[in-house]
């Protein structure tokens, strides 16, 4: 469990484990970067959040037990910082968030990611490059989760629907959902959504200070 | 009819597949994993354990399973078993290739051992074709229905390790169905859970 002390200051980021399988292997490499902490996500009522900016929960998470511990969730939030979830939401534990809407599927085509709007975490990223895997279209998002009044859209299916938001409204804080694979996982250089991941590192920083600005300017008046 | 119940981890996945109307009527009972190891098991004839569970959910239930195995009872479990916490199925990892219908002559490599087994009364190799994250190597005596090519089973059961009987399969339809992902792995538990609740195993 994470304990008060001045190693902290270093993990911006955490990862609330679900402790399955598939998540292991990326588990094993955020351990061994110094801006990371992961927690087993049941240990979340124990932990003291103070110097943590941004949580980050993937679509393997125990969604009763978030829903259970969900103003952990929001006083976080409330307090100026970053949640990031990557995944299908059934449970109503994220501020502002609805209900995962699966795709319906006639072809391919139907998979195809477009960018909405440019936006740092995706620059440079080509939307062929997160629509197919080896010449396979479906990884990426299968579906979407409808929006909270004044969400930014980041990338859409072919009809539009928006797989990836950015939500500063709901709370005090800033929630970024993406219906889909954990975006910190596109880290692999041998296509251009390999820059997902360290873009989104970079974009969480600069919006951790912009929400720090805004509530310093905020207290000033 | 067997009496099943299901295990569930609480996660989109599970709780799409679980909660499916033409799958929940197979199940006497949804087991919440976190609450497992307060509970007994001693009211159900088979225990469904999906991919993706919690690791040391699983380890701290492990009493209650041992107990449910040394009793006679049925454990039907899917995907990639990397703990020791069901008795003798040797878990290899095999990476996963999830391309191999586009290569030329394309091949799943996975064999039917066993095609007068009941099972295949309810599904057919097509519908257990997707693709696979490992094999076992079960104890001598198991009963292997699918295997691949290079050896290792995809599918086996084993009545002879524990008292009970162990169904395990590497295949982890549930997780798919429950993405939304890989359409044979519906027909999977179309006919899996039916097999499962009054087939012969």
């Amino acid at each position: 469990m994470l304990k008060n002390d001045s190693r902290i200051e270093a993990a911006d980021f955490v990862f609330l484990d679900s402790g399955c399988y598939f998540s292991s292997q990326f588990v094993q490499k955020l351990r061994q970067q110094p801006d990371w902490k992961v927690w087993d996500m049941y240990g979340l009522p124990n932990c003291d959040l103070t110097p943590v900016h941004c949580l980050v929960i993937d679509g393997f998470a125990d969604q009763e037990f978030l829903y259970q511990e969900r103003a952990i969730i929001r006083r976080f939030l409330d307090d100026g910082k970053i949640v990031i979830f990557c995944g299908h939401l059934f449970r109503d534990w994220l501020p502002g968030a609805s209900a995962f809407v699966p795709k319906q599927v006639r072809s391919y085509h139907d998979y195809t990611v477009l960018i909405h709007q440019p936006h740092p975490i995706f620059a440079g990223v080509r939307p062929e490059d997160m629509t197919y895997r080896k010449g396979v279209a479906g990884f990426f998002a299968r579906g979407h989760h409808p929006l909270p009044p004044l969400a930014e859209v980041l990338l859409t299916l072919a009809d539009g629907e928006p797989i990836t938001y950015i939500d500063r409204f709901s709370t005090r804080g800033t929630i970024l959902v993406h219906a889909g694979n954990n975006l910190f996982g596109y880290d692999e250089p041998s296509d251009t959504s390999g820059r997902i991941a360290a873009q989104l590192k970079r974009w969480v920083r600069d919006e951790y200070g912009r929400i720090r600005e805004r509530r310093e300017m905020s207290c000033e008046k | 009819m067997r009496k099943i119940a299901a295990l569930y981890g609480g996660n989109a996945h599970q709780q799409r597949t679980l909660y499916e109307s033409k799958y929940r009527r197979f199940f006497a009972e949804v087991i919440y994993l976190p609450a497992l190891y307060r509970g007994s098991l001693d009211e159900f004839d088979v225990l469904l354990v999906p991919s993706q569970l919690h690791q040391g959910l699983l380890a701290r239930s492990q009493p209650q399973i041992r107990q449910f195995l040394n009793r006679g009872g049925i454990i039907a479990a899917f995907g990639a078993q990397p703990q020791p916490w069901l008795p003798g199925h040797n878990w290899e990892f095999r990476p996963t290739n999830f391309w191999w219908w586009l290569e030329p002559n394309a091949k799943s490599g996975l064999v039917l051992k066993r095609p007068e087994h009941d099972l295949f009364r309810y599904i057919t190799l097509e519908d257990a074709t997707w693709h696979y994250h490992g094999v076992f190597w079960p104890a001598a005596g198991a009963e292997i229905l699918i295997e691949v090519e290079d050896g290792g089973a995809i599918f086996y059961i084993d009545k002879l390790t524990t008292p009970g009987t162990l169904i395990l399969t590497t295949l982890d339809p549930e997780f798919h169905y429950g993405s939304y992902f890989m359409p044979a792995t519906e027909r999977f538990l179309d006919g899996f859970l039916p097999w499962l609740a009054e087939g012969q195993l």
